[in-house]
């Protein structure tokens, strides 16, 4: 078994779902730790548009109200990446992962803006549908092996079928696909700075996790 | 034009995306019903051999007394010292329609994490925790964009 997290450095028990901490897990954990931070404490980009012919310009306002939901759905996203970054167990990776999806549908969608919501609409079918290889993955595993504790996987005797796995990473791409369409409503520049940061740096640590289970397992 | 080129037009459009990954999943699938049958491993961890058509909470009896000590299947034995408290999660409400009728078990999914605890098990706490997160994460986001119109 490739051995790429390191040994664990701390574990967390609840039962039988572990939450383990490796030097490569826990690298991505303080990460996220550090990105939910900043999204608590930022405070939105105020958009300025420029009316060509004359010296105007409009000054985009961020309601109070979507500026707070907006938030919420940050630190909501950042903690779901915080545990899907230590989860010990396939079906509670799994849960977290598709938690991220559901966040990062939130984060999209307070946008009230056409456009935006167009996307949000287009990655909400993608993250719902990307649950079905995710849960598939974690099923198959289950049935095969007869567990779901990855440090149970990782010590070796279960063959794990390479379809489990590529649904697992299936099931990841599809809930990560979040910053496609938040970069193209265009929304790092405009109206949904910062917090859709938190997009793509939780699909981005959830790839990185992905990888190191489908690996490990 | 490059092949990356053509690639990087077709992924600028969004809409092409939900497409893009039915395309994949269809591939996966396929592979996936090529590599069968896959073997059912039959030492399973959680294993569902114990069910009672008679029982109130048919198909999702656990097993076990309540209040009492039960021998049950852990990965960690050693993190759950008191295994066995399995029907305990029922309110008084639900304790008395199960042990009344035999309704109880269709009616389970009422409750909140019923309808999503197919793989509950006494020793997985944490995933009730999380099960619920979500619905509580989706339910604020509906909420929230039903009430914006009324701003």
């Amino acid at each position: 078994m490739p051995d790429i997290g390191g040994d664990p450095l701390f574990v967390l028990e609840f039962g039988d779902i572990l939450h383990y901490y490796t030097p490569y897990t826990i690298t991505l954990f303080l990460l996220a730790l550090i990105f939910t931070g900043l999204a608590i404490a930022s405070r939105p980009e105020r958009q300025i548009d420029i009316a060509f012919g004359g010296d105007a310009y409009y000054a985009k306002e961020t309601t109070v109200s979507e500026m707070r939901f907006r938030r919420f759905m940050a630190i909501a996203c950042g903690l779901a990446t915080l545990g899907a970054m230590g989860s010990g167990d396939l079906f509670n990776f799994t849960l977290f992962v598709s938690l991220v999806g559901i966040a990062n549908i939130g984060i999209v969608a307070a946008v009230k803006n056409r456009h935006v919501l167009d996307a949000a609409y287009e990655y909400g079918i993608v993250a719902m549908v990307a649950t079905l290889p995710l849960f598939g993955g974690a099923a198959l595993v289950v049935a095969t092996t007869g567990t779901l504790a990855i440090p149970a996987l990782a010590a070796g005797g279960f063959a794990v079928p390479l379809v489990a796995k590529a649904f697992l990473a299936l099931g990841v791409i599809g809930e990560g696909m979040a910053p496609f369409y938040a970069a193209k409503a265009e929304m790092f520049r405009a109206p949904g700075a910062p917090y859709v940061i938190m997009c793509s740096l939780s699909s981005l640590l959830i790839f990185l996790r992905v990888v190191e289970i489908v690996i490990t397992i | 034009m490059l092949i990356i080129t053509r690639i990087s037009r077709v992924l600028s459009n969004f809409q092409n995306l939900v497409a893009l990954f039915a395309g994949a999943c269809i591939i996966v699938s396929l592979i996936g019903i090529l590599s069968l049958p896959l073997a059912f491993e039959e030492n399973q961890l959680y294993p569902k051999t114990r069910l009672d058509p008679t029982s109130g909470l048919y198909p999702y009896d656990r097993g076990g007394v309540p209040f009492g000590t039960t021998e049950v299947i852990c990965q960690y034995p050693e993190n759950s010292p008191y295994a066995g408290y399995v029907t305990t999660y029922l309110t008084p409400l639900s304790l008395f329609l199960a042990e009344n009728t035999l309704y109880i078990g269709t009616t389970i999914v009422a409750h909140p994490g019923g309808i999503i605890d197919e793989i509950l098990y006494n020793t997985r706490g944490a995933d009730t925790v999380v099960e619920t997160s979500i619905l509580f994460t989706a339910f604020a986001i509906a909420s929230y964009l039903y009430r914006r119109e009324e701003e």
